[in-house]
């Protein structure tokens, strides 16, 4: 299937926002923001049409994956000082490149990356992940004085869905329910102040993606589909239909319509991974994060515009290691691993990666000793807290650390086997050299889709940027 | 490498290329230095610097700026000018280099300024102090108050009065809007046959009168407006608690706004206290989200509708309020004395207790707390705080009439569409005694309220008041319609107010959350599973023993050996009896299991009231005196052997992270009260309800949206939770409801308040036959739910 045939591209952004209008324009009503009109904007040309972010919640240690330092087995009664990483580093196939041990897949395709080694985010004191999470997904520390939209909602309202069937933002594999810190990951998972319409559509299950864009359980396609019927027609004979064939009614009708579009179109077979073959499904592996990246694929084939598929942040589960770190990252390494650098492929061949931006990243990085960044009065939230290595349990990154972690792009415009920045090999392992700040990786982010990093909003009379206070500079240096 | 190194290459890196923000860097400086002269009324040498247009139109002697050409400049030459015949300011200090440096820069990236702003005088200023306008002539026999001034109104526009209300469509859109519930059939039937020509004032009356209805509604509107039913990690830190018992109780004794308000600012018990303590954020937060700067902002827009957000950051580029007000409301409520942050950035300053309206008295600096707080609680609802009553008429009006006087309805600073109505509003309501439910009354009785909405084109640019505007149901709204409608309701509030409800006294649960170690609270493994006992002596059978309980998730009592009542999944309260109380000892157990996939917070309450029949009365609850054990009883709820491990049990920390469970909890004798359905409102909200628009509540929310969009109609079109209660509803509906025409004539009234069409019914009939299956009711609900008709309150 080629990408470029498949995806009716709109013939100008003016015509996405057209088509988009309909249902936008209630919230125009009142409080709800309005472009800044008196400002124009000038977006850069695109380079990429679709972003795919792979997300390692819970705070994914650098010195683990993609900038390892020097390795320290495990030993009884070491002092836990000496540790920086838990595995050796291998080589990659970008010369000169090492990354952690485990990673091999991932090392293979090295030559197409763009590396950023030197991440860096503030010391919000205590930390809270969902605070962290908050930050990197919408660009503002939290609390915000308005609803901040996710990075994602601002893709979905500046330039729609690729194909107008498709929702433009979806979120996979992340509960937002039943999990702990649920109500603050509600608070950044959500198109903030620009209204529901740009918000996420969410498949905390791949392998159950297929259920969201079928009629409910129990009912098969031609009842749904009579059912819609019918409703029309009872919406064309209602004997008030004169009376309120007005702004409110037209557009919620015509949400009904996008969405039994939807529900009804070829395209949300996209949704289904059942259509993929063993051999794919295999390579892809079975977990939800490798299904994940599989429907990410799919998704990205079929139109979406952004997509985030995430390990899942669960307070003290995967990436978060309070304890037994080394065993939880090598577990998470295979799982991750395959998947990543199958989607990579599977871009690749499909003549997709060029224009398809995927950044593996995640909140903060993780050290031995240190919380929060050089400084810091951070409480330390370790589990297993032990100033020597004594058991297993001892053996791990504890502490979040801020001061240094590593962003892996792929695709999108970015230059093609490439380091940008680099953190010390001594502890503090603190980026050492060109920093790259939330709002200057977002503003990255921003340009390689073709939007300012300026782009503004008005909320309350107050201007919104895409990037905090519209300050956002890319790093153009990563770009081909 | 240090901290300080660190942060230096950070600075580095961001200023570099960063281009001067005109709203941050150059309206401080420009206002510092040239105010006295050139802004506002005055234009010193006839230069005014209120716009960029006449900053550029220059002096009396001509241009003194180009942009990008700040070198060329008279206006950076006057400023770096000793000479003292043409420097400027005239007198006082130079500028600093470095703010020279920023003006210098910004001219020459082209003098970017903020559309629209101006260092000139706003042109409106909303007045302070209450106003009686003088009502205009009665048009065509309409008396109301309301409707005299809409009527001078709509001629003067040369609009035409909106047609009046049919009876049916009265009665929905009044008692969905005065009580959030669609009318019944037999009030429908009631209504139609009334021939009493005030019918309409006496169903409102009616409507108002019903204290529960009322309450169970209204209690969303303010839990938005007092970001109340928050869940977040604010209550973890020890910052929002709940004020759900008293909110409710407040709204079912329809407690005086005046005094709701003096309540929520100085609270007189920690009852109400919720409100003021905003969100403990945990970490450091900008300045401007500290608790106290939270208030500032919180009580100005609640109360006021005044937006304090941008001045709590610097002096507001779009209103009148300073940094210095926003922290001077934020010092009555710090316990400590608080440095004004501009930007985040420390002045040096310390703020001091003020009130923004100086004309009605002001705060004594040097009173306690508690005290400031007080005079800050009489200057808010004082008698010539028009603002205040102001505010609260606009929302209500809002809420009635689909669009606010001043809309959005938080921008109290814009003018009003019509100022004799709102000042008519906020009196009356004084008059009225600050009686909410009378200001409901006062327009709902207006023929304009009754009145059929207009059809809107574009509800953004209908700044123009033509008529009433439909209002989209809330998610609360629809989930009771559908609750309603197909029978389904839960069976218990999980939330709030069942003591409230059945007015039986003391909301207070002496009871202790507990579990085997403290720290339950936080997290517990997943599937966790303890038997929790206890053992207590009776010296006769009581009268009546009611339990109540929660178990997180699962959850089975025993007693003295016999099961008494289990509960499973959600941490919902049940209640159960005590049957099989013995003189003697009695011994108590349940088998508690912690639920989920992932380690969560795990806890068991419970409390029971003992009546003997001598009146006395005992108390059973859980608490620290309880033991516990690994070992879990046979099904029969005894031990084969029994466990030599019992130890003491814990009461869990944080015991506040479960108040929005224990809420919902009734301790005390049975409620004799079990007609009240469960509303929507009290109950935790689930995606549906979150995916039709119930806020989070992390912000305050003046105003829900009303548009449909597609995500919502996917989720309403598919989405399991409302395809359940449809199925569950269908198949009682279909049992009972055997002739397909008899099922849509009622299923019509009670949705739409009217019978079907003949095309309508045809077209039905014709699709599910005369003898409906469940699925197809199902079906047939699903579309009159989803009609436009049925999702709007027209």
């Amino acid at each position: 299937m080629s990408f470029s045939n498949n995806i009716p591209e709109p013939t100008s952004r003016r015509h996405f926002l057209q088509a988009l209008s309909a249902s936008s324009l209630a919230a125009l009503m009142s409080g709800a923001p309005r472009l800044r009109a008196e400002e124009p904007v000038k977006h850069p040309a695109a380079k990429a049409d679709c972003c795919i972010l792979l997300w390692m919640g819970g705070g994914m240690a650098a010195p683990e994956m993609f900038d390892p330092k020097a390795y320290q087995p495990f030993q009884k009664g070491l002092p836990i000082e000496k540790v920086l990483s838990t595995f050796p580093a291998i080589n990659t196939s970008l010369d000169g490149v090492k990354i952690s041990e485990g990673l091999p897949e991932i090392a293979k395709i090295m030559d197409r990356a763009t590396l950023i080694r030197s991440h860096v985010q503030p010391d919000l004191g205590t930390i809270l992940h969902s605070r962290h999470q908050y930050h990197w997904h919408t660009g503002y520390v939290p609390p915000q004085t308005v609803a901040a939209p996710h990075i994602g909602a601002w893709m979905a309202r500046i330039l729609g869905p690729r194909n107008p069937v498709m929702p433009a933002f979806i979120n996979i594999g992340q509960r937002l329910e039943g999990v702990g810190e649920s109500e603050e990951l509600k608070a950044f998972t959500t198109a903030g102040f620009f209204g529901a319409e740009f918000g996420p559509f969410n498949l905390p299950f791949p392998d159950e993606a297929a259920r969201s864009v079928k009629p409910p359980d129990g009912m098969d396609a031609g009842r749904f589909a009579n059912r819609y019927q019918l409703y029309r027609k009872l919406v064309d004979a209602n004997p008030r239909r004169d009376f309120m064939s007005d702004h409110q009614q037209e557009s919620m009708l015509r949400a009904m319509d996008n969405a039994h579009r939807l529900l009804q179109s070829k395209d949300k077979a996209a949704f289904d991974l059942t259509e993929e073959n063993k051999s794919v499904l295999d390579a892809y592996g079975d977990t939800r994060f490798g299904r994940g990246c599989l429907l990410a694929r799919r998704l990205a084939e079929a139109g979406a515009r952004f997509i985030e598929v995430t390990t899942e942040y669960v307070p003290f589960v995967h990436w978060d290691t309070h304890e037994s770190g080394h065993d939880t990252v090598a577990r998470l390494k295979k799982e991750i691993d395959r998947p990543i650098a199958q989607l990579i492929r599977d871009l690749e061949q499909r003549d997709m990666l060029d224009r398809t931006l995927v950044i593996i990243a995640s909140e903060f990085s993780r050290d031995m000793m240190m919380e929060g960044a050089p400084g810091s009065e951070a409480r330390d939230q370790a589990t297993a807290k032990s100033d020597t290595l004594e058991e297993p349990k001892h053996y791990g990154l504890h502490r979040h650390f801020t001061g240094g972690s590593s962003v892996l792009m792929f695709g999108g415009g970015t230059k093609k086997g490439h380091v940008h920045g680099a953190t010390a090999d001594e502890r503090p392992l603190v980026a050492i050299k060109d920093p790259v700040t939330i709002t200057d990786l977002h503003a990255t982010i921003f340009t390689a889709m073709g939007i300012s990093p300026k782009a503004v909003y008005d909320i309350e009379k107050r201007p919104f940027y895409a990037t905090e206070d519209g300050k956002g500079t890319p790093v153009q240096s990563i770009f081909a | 490498m240090t901290r300080r190194s660190l942060s230096i290459l950070l600075a580095l890196g961001s200023l570099a290329s960063a281009e001067i923000d005109f709203a941050h860097q150059v309206v401080p400086i420009l206002r510092e230095h040239c105010a006295k002269c050139h802004m506002e009324d005055n234009r010193k040498a006839g230069l005014s610097m209120n716009t960029l247009e006449s900053l550029l139109e220059g002096s009396e002697n001509g241009p003194i700026v180009e942009p990008g050409k700040a070198d060329d400049s008279l206006f950076i030459e006057v400023l770096l000018s000793d000479d003292k015949s043409d420097r400027m300011p005239p007198k006082g200090d130079r500028l600093p280099p470095a703010d020279i440096e920023i003006l210098r820069q910004w001219i020459n990236e082209g003098m970017k300024w903020e559309p629209g702003f101006t260092f000139g005088k706003d042109a409106y200023e909303p007045p302070l102090k209450p106003r009686r306008p003088e009502l205009p002539p009665i048009v065509d026999g309409r008396s109301h108050p309301v409707d005299r001034i809409i009527d001078l109104h709509l001629t003067s526009n040369k609009i035409t009065h909106p047609p009046a209300l049919d009876d049916a469509s009265f009665l929905r859109r009044a008692s969905l809007d005065l009580t959030g519930l669609l009318p019944s059939p037999s009030e429908i039937e009631s209504f139609a046959a009334d021939q009493d020509p005030d019918k309409r004032a006496k169903r409102i009356a009616t409507l108002l009168a019903d204290d529960t209805a009322y309450a169970d509604h209204w209690i969303s509107f303010w839990n938005d407006l007092l970001r109340n039913d928050y869940q977040g990690t604010g209550y973890i830190d020890g910052g929002r608690t709940q004020i759900t018992a008293w909110l409710y109780q407040a709204l079912r004794s329809n407690k005086p706004y005046d005094q709701f308000a003096r309540e929520l600012l100085a609270p007189p018990t920690p009852d109400s206290a919720g409100f003021i303590n905003g969100i403990q954020w945990r970490g450091t937060v900008n300045a401007s989200q500290t608790r106290e700067v939270q208030f500032s902002q919180s009580i100005s827009q609640t109360f006021l509708g005044l937006n304090m957000k941008c001045a709590s950051c610097h002096d507001s580029f779009v209103d009148r309020w300073k940094l210095d007000e926003a922290y001077g409301l934020a010092a009555i409520f710090s316990d400590h004395p608080i440095e004004i942050a501009r930007c985040d950035k420390p002045t040096g300053r310390i703020a001091k207790p003020s009130w923004i309206f100086p004309e009605l008295g002001n705060i004594d600096p040097a009173a306690p707390k508690p005290e400031r707080l007080k005079q800050l609680a009489a200057l808010m609802t004082h008698p010539d705080n028009g603002r205040f009553t102001r505010t609260i008429v606009n929302r209500l009006w809002q809420r009635l009439m689909g669009r606010g006087i001043v809309h959005p309805v938080d921008a109290m600073d814009t003018e009003p569409w019509n100022e004799d109505l709102l000042d008519h509003l906020a009196t009356q309501f004084t008059d009225d005694g600050y009686d909410l439910r009378k200001a409901l009354a006062h327009i709902a009785t207006s023929a304009i309220y009754q009145s059929q909405a207009i059809i809107t084109e574009d509800p953004a640019k209908a700044a123009e008041f033509r008529g009433p505007v439909a209002k989209r149901l809330t998610a609360e709204q629809f989930v009771d319609a559908v609750w309603s409608l197909t029978g389904t309701a839960p069976a218990q509030p999980h939330q709030a107010v069942a003591a409230a409800r059945s007015n039986t006294g003391s909301t207070n649960l002496q009871a202790k959350w507990i579990w085997s170690y403290p720290t339950a609270s936080a997290s517990s493994p997943a599937n966790e599973k303890i038997t929790l006992g206890t053992e207590f002596d009776l010296t006769e059978i009581p009268a009546s023993a009611r339990a109540v309980y929660i178990a997180d998730n699962d959850g089975i009592l025993y007693l003295n050996g016999k099961e008494i009542s289990r509960t499973q999944g959600d941490p919902a309260a049940r209640e159960a009896n005590l049957t099989g109380l013995r003189p003697g000892k009695n011994h108590l157990i349940v088998v508690a299991t912690n639920g989920g996939a992932t380690p969560n917070p795990a806890g068991f309450v419970f409390e029971a009231h003992l009546t003997f029949p001598n009146k006395e009365s005992l108390v059973l609850t859980s608490n620290a005196s309880w033991k516990w054990t690994s070992n879990i009883p046979g099904p029969d709820g005894t031990f084969s052997t029994p466990p030599g491990n019992w130890q003491p049990a814990a009461e869990v920390q944080n015991q506040a992270v479960w108040n929005a469970f224990a809420a919902s909890l009734h301790p005390g004798p049975a409620s004799t009260n079990t007609a009240s359905f469960t509303r929507a409102s009290l109950v935790p909200a689930d995606l549906l309800m979150r995916a039709l628009g119930r806020p989070n509540r992390e912000q305050i929310v003046s105003m829900r949206p009303d548009n449909v969009t597609t995500l919502e109609a996917i989720d309403l079109a598919n989405g399991n939770q409302l395809a359940q209660l449809l199925k569950r509803g269908a198949t009682t509906l279909a049992s009972n409801n055997p002739n397909t025409a008899s099922l849509i004539d009622d299923l019509f009234l009670r949705a739409l308040t009217r019978p079907p069409a003949p095309a309508e019914k045809s077209a039905l009939l014709a699709a599910i036959g005369p003898q409906a299956s469940p699925q197809s009711v199902e079906d047939l609900l699903w579309m009159i739910l989803l009609l436009p008709e049925f999702q709007f309150v027209r």
